[in-house]
């Protein structure tokens, strides 16, 4: 099956730092997989290209063998099937939280995209019944919970019913129950034809979300693989800065542990 | 500074808001040369930023507080047409939303705030900064001086609209209808808090983020650096081109050479309007009128100065204090500028000596 | 005298419990919120002009008795106009008109300390402060009995450009954000001092918080493009219009209308 994304050799420049060196990856649809890295290792970046909103230095990127370009990223009959076929959700929700309620910031993407008055509205409401905030309609960002802040701005990517997802630091900052909210959110695509990107660093959540991990060290792919191989790759992991060594000594003798915890050590 | 509903007339209201207008056209079409929606997101966060700035109470020294606009700042960070849209965005915000300044003087307070004041904090930090590195310490002296001289210039021009109007507007009994002080107790009114607080408070913030974005950001100062840009690094083009700027210092010399002018032509055009010519006695004080007490000494001398040279058969009005107040202050202001050129120009000989010694 | 910190906090309160005071009083079933919101701005927008207008003490009272029987209809606390509005203008109005009464050329009817208090300076005092408090009631109804997006949409609705509004929105929604942040940092530096700070320390302080606001902004805008692209913006903002006109809202607006007209033509 031709890959839904192909990256080649591409590179990115931030104010002067290299954030992606000749990086290649190819994401066919229906995958779910898991971008792991540090904080700095270029999977924001690497994301942010794949939604088309910041262009390669060097090298290309493809969505369905078109290269994305400025030029096409700016003709309507490329870009708005691009944007609805492909969603972003950021790392802190109150950039993506820009209008003034709720139910305004759901209804932010289809209004874009042109969507007919009641299509908008009909979506818009089945979109906050499917994730549990129709009660927040009428609230004003200011006065959501974090988690729920979280669950809007899914719900204002989820509206469009993209074939694509991808996640940046999805549970970051979330307390535990609504961090299972949303791995179970990504649970249900597993088998779909939906195609999800999750670029985490918590190792502990990859195996739910994902059949393929990456690790992403200095802006280039260090390693592929199931979450069995690399999550037991822990020479890999120490070096991409995942996990952290303890030492302890006994008398002159000093050990090293690395440190992860995964649910598959757990037993039933 | 914001001025409430019910103390300018409609008339005053409407030209004020032609202005407002004039200006705002202006800065929408020199931003729409860069790209309008990328723009939107960082007026508005500035706009943010500029709301909150102005809810600072600085303690001043003598133990006052004062308020800072941040039009400095945005000035020197997004360019005079970028200042301008946020401030009036600002300000629109405070007028309907905390009632912090009118609907009716929308335009007005947004003429003096958001466009006189970014225009004059823009082009007197570029004058004074020139070309000296984004780090340097001449350029936390422009910010400090450009956010006095534009508050100020801010009040200056709101002490104006409320001095004319119990000029212009008041019943057949002479009960002024709307702010209720003339030019000659209007402006030394509002100059005083603005000259010592409000300059002051403006000044302090437009110094401390300078300085802070110095050794932080220095990338954000370099939109209005008028140094050489990186061609690989992002801009958003609000710096307008080297010869909008000397057109922007031309027109604002311009204006202030043509305000005592207007002030006279006016004075001529309507000399029926002159309270010394008007039929109703009560409406025949003096118009030289004997100053409220509080005006300071320097400044009646320094009033006395300008009316003074003027004939006899000059409109009453001409040689009132109140017309030697303004033309003192808007010669102040010129002044200033001049000798900030001045100072400017000798320096960049100074060091063109020194670098080829 | 309270600090830099105190007294700035103390205003960042004041301005989240407005917001929440308009919410709850927006909500409440009384005349004003029964009328399109379009009808409400152009309505008592022109009232405020109605007060500019007029140049009759009688008619300005007569405007003023108008504003408390709408606050009465709308079921708005009246008390809560009186510690909001009313004393404060009273305050900063009042301050400013006093001297006035003895200032203003005229016709004397009494002697204070010497200087002569003139009924032309009574009336213009009056005047002015009859105009503010009736025109900021009028400005303040209207916000407390309209949520701000609908007030925003009524404006857009009224053709102010898009963009305007946008602007407007977007800038109401951060205003919250920075005065969380900038409450965040204050209270961090509150609990890393003991006793109150000489004042020159107090303006450097001020400063520099201005200054991480600043970057802090500049951030949040870049972000926020990046989303506002990532769900279809290309500069032209839609927005779902709702309104639509009933009998009674034209019956309000011919209210207004008139009532307005009758003011500025026996004002003369």
């Amino acid at each position: 099956m031709p890959p839904l994304f192909e990256l080649r050799e591409v590179c990115f420049n931030y104010d002067g730092i290299a954030a992606l060196r000749g990086l290649s990856l190819q994401i066919t649809q229906g995958e779910r997989v898991a971008l792991l890295g540090a904080n700095g290792s270029g999977k924001s970046t690497l994301l942010r290209i794949l939604d088309g909103l910041h262009l390669p230095s060097q090298g290309v990127v493809s969505f369905e063998g078109v290269a994305l370009t400025s030029e096409c990223l700016e003709d309507d009959r490329f870009a708005l099937p691009f944007r609805r076929r492909v969603a972003l959700v950021f790392p802190n929700p109150d950039m993506q939280l820009f209008n003034p309620t709720v139910f305004d910031e759901v209804a932010f993407a289809p209004l874009q995209l042109q969507w007919p008055k009641e299509k908008v509205m009909a979506a818009v409401n089945q979109t906050l019944e499917l994730m549990g905030i129709s009660q927040l309609r009428d609230r004003p960002p200011y006065r959501l919970s974090s988690g729920e802040k979280k669950r809007v701005a899914l719900a204002s990517v989820i509206v469009l019913d993209p074939d694509v997802l991808l996640l940046d630091e999805p549970t970051a900052t979330l307390d535990p129950r609504s961090q299972s909210q949303v791995i179970d959110l990504i649970q249900q695509w597993k088998g779909s034809s939906k195609t999800v990107v999750t670029a985490t660093h918590q190792l502990e959540i990859v195996e739910d979300i994902a059949d393929r991990i990456c690790v992403l060290q200095a802006g280039n792919i260090a390693a592929t693989g199931t979450p069995q191989e690399i999550l037991n790759h822990h020479e890999l992991l120490l070096q991409a800065n995942l996990v952290h060594a303890h030492r302890h000594s006994h008398g002159a003798v000093t050990h090293s542990h690395p440190h992860i915890h995964t649910h598959s050590k757990h037993e039933h | 500074m914001h001025i409430p509903d019910g103390y300018l007339s409609p008339s005053t209201c409407a030209v004020l808001y032609a202005g407002a207008a004039a200006g705002w056209y202006s800065a929408l079409k020199r931003l729409k040369r860069a790209l309008l929606n990328r723009v939107i997101p960082l007026i508005s966060v500035f706009a943010a930023f500029s709301f909150v700035v102005m809810m600072f109470n600085l303690p001043l020294p003598g133990g006052t507080t004062g308020h800072a606009l941040g039009v400095t700042v945005a000035a020197i960070v997004l360019g005079p047409a970028g200042a301008t849209l946020a401030l009036s965005i600002a300000i629109a915000i405070q007028a309907l939303f905390f009632g912090d300044g009118g609907i009716s003087t929308l335009g007005a307070n947004c003429f003096n705030m958001a466009i006189v004041g970014s225009l004059v904090a823009y082009v007197v930090y570029r004058l004074i900064a020139a070309r000296a590195a984004l780090t340097s310490r001449r350029r936390v002296v422009a910010a400090a001086i450009a956010g006095y001289l534009a508050v100020n210039a801010a009040a200056l021009l709101a002490a104006i609209e409320f001095g004319i109007q119990p000029i212009f507007f008041h019943d057949a009994s002479g009960t002024p209808l709307y702010a209720p002080y003339r030019l000659s107790v209007a402006i030394p009114a509002m100059m005083i808090g603005h000259l010592t607080f409000a300059g002051i408070a403006e000044a302090v913030i437009a110094a401390g983020v300078v300085a802070y974005l110095q050794v932080a950001d220095p990338g954000l100062l370099r939109a209005t650096s008028g140094l050489a840009q990186d061609a690989s690094l992002e801009s958003t083009e609000l710096r307008p081109a080297a010869h909008s700027l000397r057109r922007l210092w031309i027109a604002i010399a311009v204006l202030m050479l043509l305000t005592p002018l207007g002030i006279l032509a006016a004075g001529t055009a309507w000399g029926k309007w002159s309270p010394a010519q008007s039929p109703h006695a009560a409406n025949r004080a003096p118009a030289v009128s004997a100053p409220v007490p509080m005006v300071p000494q320097g400044l009646q001398r320094l009033s006395k100065l300008w009316t003074a040279p003027f004939p006899a058969y000059a409109p009453a009005f001409v040689r009132s204090h109140s017309f030697g107040y303004l033309l003192s202050a808007v010669f102040g202001v010129g002044i200033l500028l001049c000798l900030s050129l001045l100072a400017q120009s000798m320096v960049e000989r100074y060091r063109r000596r020194g670098s080829s010694a | 005298m309270s600090g830099f910190l105190e007294s700035t906090g103390m205003g960042f309160a004041r301005a989240i419990t407005q917001a929440m005071l308009s919410e709850k009083t927006a909500r409440r079933r009384g005349l004003l919120q029964s009328l399109d919101p379009r009808v409400r701005v152009v309505g008592l927008f022109s009232l405020v002009l109605a007060v500019t207008l007029a140049r009759r003490f009688a008619v300005v009272a007569a405007l003023f008795a108008i504003a408390v029987l709408l606050a009465l209809c709308s079921r708005v606390n009246l008390l809560t106009l009186v510690k909001r509005v009313w004393l404060v203008v009273l305050a900063f109005t009042g301050v400013i008109a006093l001297p006035a009464i003895f200032v203003t050329p005229g016709r004397a009817i009494a002697a204070a300390g010497g200087v002569n208090i003139t009924e032309q300076g009574l009336r213009t005092a009056a005047l002015l402060v009859l105009r503010v408090e009736t025109a900021v009631t009028f400005t303040t109804l209207l916000v407390l009995c309209t949520p701000w997006t609908e007030v925003l949409k009524a404006l857009r609705a009224l053709h102010l450009p898009k963009e305007a509004i946008t602007m407007l929105a977007m800038t109401y929604r951060y205003v919250f954000l920075l005065v969380e942040t900038t409450t965040q940092m204050f209270e961090s530096r509150r609990s890393r001092r003991v006793g109150v700070l000489p004042a020159a320390e107090q303006r450097r302080m001020a400063a520099r918080t201005a200054g991480v606001l600043l970057s802090k902004s500049m951030e949040m805008s870049n972000e926020v493009y990046l989303a506002m692209q990532s769900r279809g913006f290309r500069g032209e903002v839609n927005a779902l219009s709702e309104f639509r006109m009933t009998m009674w809202d034209y019956a309000g607006l011919l209210a207004f209308l008139l009532t307005g007209g009758l003011a500025a033509w026996m004002g003369k």
